[in-house]
């Protein structure tokens, strides 16, 4: 067990871990860091009055946000639990002139006043203007703290103007609240299930990446550990203590034992991850079992065509060729994932579920996509098919790294490797 | 005695090219055996086979009356390539090479770290093998061949890219392995070499066995077909005797090599020598595995072939 690997597979996703079940809440916390002291303002009355009225209700930035999200998002979990937070202010505002803004901006400096705010009248008068309003911290003062006032100010200034028209501005803002939606999918067996969009669209993208990242991350070490252990020729003493079924079947179960645990290991990280949101309830654990068959069926697949393609070179470079009509399929997902995941009973969906080496990745896509779900007959026949080509594919592997984990030279195109199956 | 290889028949060709020709061989158990040959002679290929890493087009291989594939934990195996893991600690290779050939149990630790003492390479347990100099290695390989106790030992060209001293210190313990009742296959185009610390030898030429049995009987089979003499006078001709084929510079000794017709008797000029001039020495002179093979090569592939094997064993 390497230092790489310890630090790979484990200490990072703990540190995933950490981050998403202690770091993340410490910085939500930090959002609620009261903002305290003495702030001078240079505004009418009436302003004043509307930044007293809305200090007071200390909402947060993040609440301001959310407000003027789209309504799509707005009913986002995610996006709400990302940004929600509520800070709290204990300031006390204290009325000034414009003759005092120099020693007030003095006093800011010295930290005596927490921060000065100047509203010009003409601002209040009309919004048809250069004129800006302005804010005098000092250096140590908080970003969200500005961004607070800022955004308070703004607010009152507004408030003002609409009261200088008589009318009451929490009125105004309720009639331009946008109406939000609630879309529900009638399933056939007669449910309502609510919609949830992001989710929808990120979670199979997420489901396929992972499946993807784990399977080629482990057969492009296995793809670089046969060639080393060919090119410094350690193989032959290997073959001489075990056979090279027996070699290519070792390395395959002990990478995947490596795989599982860094897929476990990432995995726990992300579940964490949706715990820490709240949002474990968005993956159903029949999608789990499903993703741990399919990644089961990925690994062998990609594994062992890695293996074999390792074998029959003696340098990485010469993997490449070999590697090329092989990754011009693999990418095919990656390519299609959103058609897949907008119809997952589609043609492409349905044809590419057959076709072996996409099965896992277009499976895991279509089940976890949420539009429209796959029939278990479906889910069957490509759990029964993409094992019966794993066995194939297995076969026609363990063939070529027999013949190939000996040969040294010329690579083997692709008609001399079909000519290898047939010999070994 | 029983064997402990024995091929029969086999054969083996690369697309064209016929690398083994059904060869026969039987290594008994507790012999230290060369495998002879010059390069491309298709030794490896007959080790690989032995050690069933290829298979052979034709005949069977059998090792302890079984495949190698059943017999390994019992064989330990020296290739022709030598290979480490460069990253891995000298220790943990050869305990992990030890482990694949069956041995388990705590005192595997210690056992590495004597042998290493024995071979010379105290200090180097926790070094990474790419550390190691291109000797230091091939000693590290020879030692992760034996550390399991091997009751058949192979070893594919041992001494190659050793300096004297290390090939003496290798050389020393393939000896007390013998002399502790191991089998020892090992296969070397320094026929000299072979000579000095092998009780048989097998010599292929092309893929054809050209000759096999132990040293003794195969330089009994070779009559003698040099009489070395130091005659008082240095200009003497012997060129006139009959029998003689043709007659070498005399070397800085003062001493000439005579070379005898095929049919000539050796005791017979020995003697019409000693009559015809004052000597100071005389002696019939053994044949040397070099001139053997050369011999040999000749009778199968003809004089020029015999000249071209001739220049590459004083290349070796």
């Amino acid at each position: 067990m390497t230092k790489a690997f310890l630090f790979g597979a484990i200490i990072m996703p703990i540190l995933m871990m950490a981050l998403f079940i202690v770091v993340v809440p410490l910085m939500m916390e930090s959002n609620k860091t009261p903002l305290r002291g003495t702030i001078a303002v240079v505004a009418p009355d009436d302003v004043i009055a509307e930044l007293e009225h809305q200090l007071g209700q200390s909402k947060g930035i993040g609440d301001e946000i959310i407000e003027q999200l789209p309504v799509l998002l707005q009913a986002d979990p995610i996006a709400t639990a990302m940004l929600a937070s509520d800070s709290i202010t204990e300031v006390e505002l204290v009325s000034a002139t414009f003759d005092e803004i120099d020693d007030i901006k003095q006093q800011v400096r010295l930290k005596e006043l927490a921060g000065l705010i100047v509203v010009p009248e003409k601002l209040v008068e009309t919004w048809d203007t250069e004129e800006r309003f302005e804010l005098f911290i000092p250096t140590s003062f908080s970003p969200n703290h500005t961004d607070l006032l800022k955004s308070a100010t703004s607010k009152s200034i507004v408030d003002a103007r609409l009261r200088r028209l008589g009318h009451v501005p929490t009125d105004i803002r309720d009639l331009l609240r946008r109406p939000r939606a609630r879309a529900s999918r009638l399933t056939e067996d007669g449910k309502e299930a609510i919609d949830n969009e992001v989710a929808r669209r990120i979670i199979p993208l997420a489901f396929m990446m992972l499946l993807w990242i784990a399977t080629f991350t482990s057969g492009n070490y296995l793809l670089t550990t046969t060639i080393e252990e060919k090119g410094n020729k350690v193989m032959e003493v290997l073959l001489s203590a075990i056979s090279p079924l027996q070699l290519l079947g070792g390395k395959i179960l002990g990478q995947a034992g490596v795989s599982a645990v860094i897929l476990g290991m990432y995995g726990s990280a992300a579940i964490a991850g949706l715990i820490a949101f709240a949002l474990f309830d968005l993956i159903p654990i029949f999608h789990l079992v499903l993703f741990a068959i399919y990644f089961v069926m990925a690994y062998f697949m990609i594994a062992t065509i890695m293996a074999a393609v390792g074998s029959a070179v003696t340098e990485l470079r010469d993997a490449q060729s070999l590697m090329g009509p092989i990754m011009l399929l693999m990418i095919v997902p990656l390519a299609i994932w959103p058609i897949l995941a907008e119809h997952p009973n589609g043609a492409i969906a349905t044809v590419t579920s057959v076709i072996p080496p996409l099965i896992p990745f277009v499976m895991i896509i279509r089940i976890t996509s949420s539009t429209e779900p796959v029939m278990m007959w479906e889910i069957i026949l490509s759990i029964v098919i993409g094992f019966a080509s794993v066995i194939a594919m297995v076969w026609m592997c363990a063939r070529i790294f027999r013949i190939g984990v000996l040969m040294l030279g010329k690579p083997p195109n692709l008609l001399e490797l079909i000519r290898w199956v047939k010999q070994g | 005695m029983s064997n402990a290889i024995e091929l029969c028949g086999v054969s083996k060709s690369f697309g064209d090219t016929l690398a083994v020709s059904n060869l026969d061989l039987q290594i008994p158990h507790g012999s230290l055996c060369g495998f002879l040959g010059p390069n491309g002679a298709g030794k490896s290929t007959t080790i690989r086979m032995i050690m069933s890493i290829i298979y052979g087009n034709s005949g069977t291989v059998r090792v302890f009356g079984t495949t190698a594939l059943a017999a390994k934990d019992r064989i330990g195996y020296l290739p022709e390539e030598r290979g480490v893991y460069r990253k891995m600690k000298v220790g943990a290779f050869i305990e992990y090479i030890a482990r694949l050939k069956g041995m388990r149990g705590s005192m595997l630790r210690k056992k590495v770290k004597d042998w290493l003492e024995k071979i010379e390479l105290p200090d180097i347990h926790n070094k990474r093998c790419e550390e190691l100099s291109k000797g230091m290695q091939q000693k590290v390989q020879f030692l992760a061949a034996i550390i399991h106790d091997p009751e058949l030992i192979i070893l594919d060209e041992p001494f190659t890219g050793l300096d004297p001293v290390n090939a003496k210190v290798i050389g020393k313990i393939i000896d007390e392995l013998h002399q502790d009742g191991r089998t020892i296959l090992f296969s070397t185009h320094v026929l000299p070499q072979a000579e000095q610390i092998c009780d048989r030898i097998v010599m292929i030429d092309r893929g054809l066995k050209v000759l096999d049995g132990s040293i003794s009987d195969i330089k009994r089979q070779f009559d003698p077909r040099v009489i070395q003499v130091e005659p008082v006078d240095p200009t003497n001709d012997f060129s006139n005797l009959d029998g003689i084929a043709s007659v070498d510079e005399m070397d800085r000794d003062g001493c000439v090599n005579l070379r005898l017709e095929d049919d000539a008797d050796a005791t017979d000029i020995l003697r019409k020598i000693t009559e015809q001039t004052p000597v100071r020495g005389i002696q019939i002179v053994r044949p040397t595995l070099d001139e053997i093979f050369i011999e040999q090569v000749a009778r199968n592939r003809g004089t020029e072939a015999a000249s071209a094997a001739r220049e590459e064993l004083t290349h070796a």
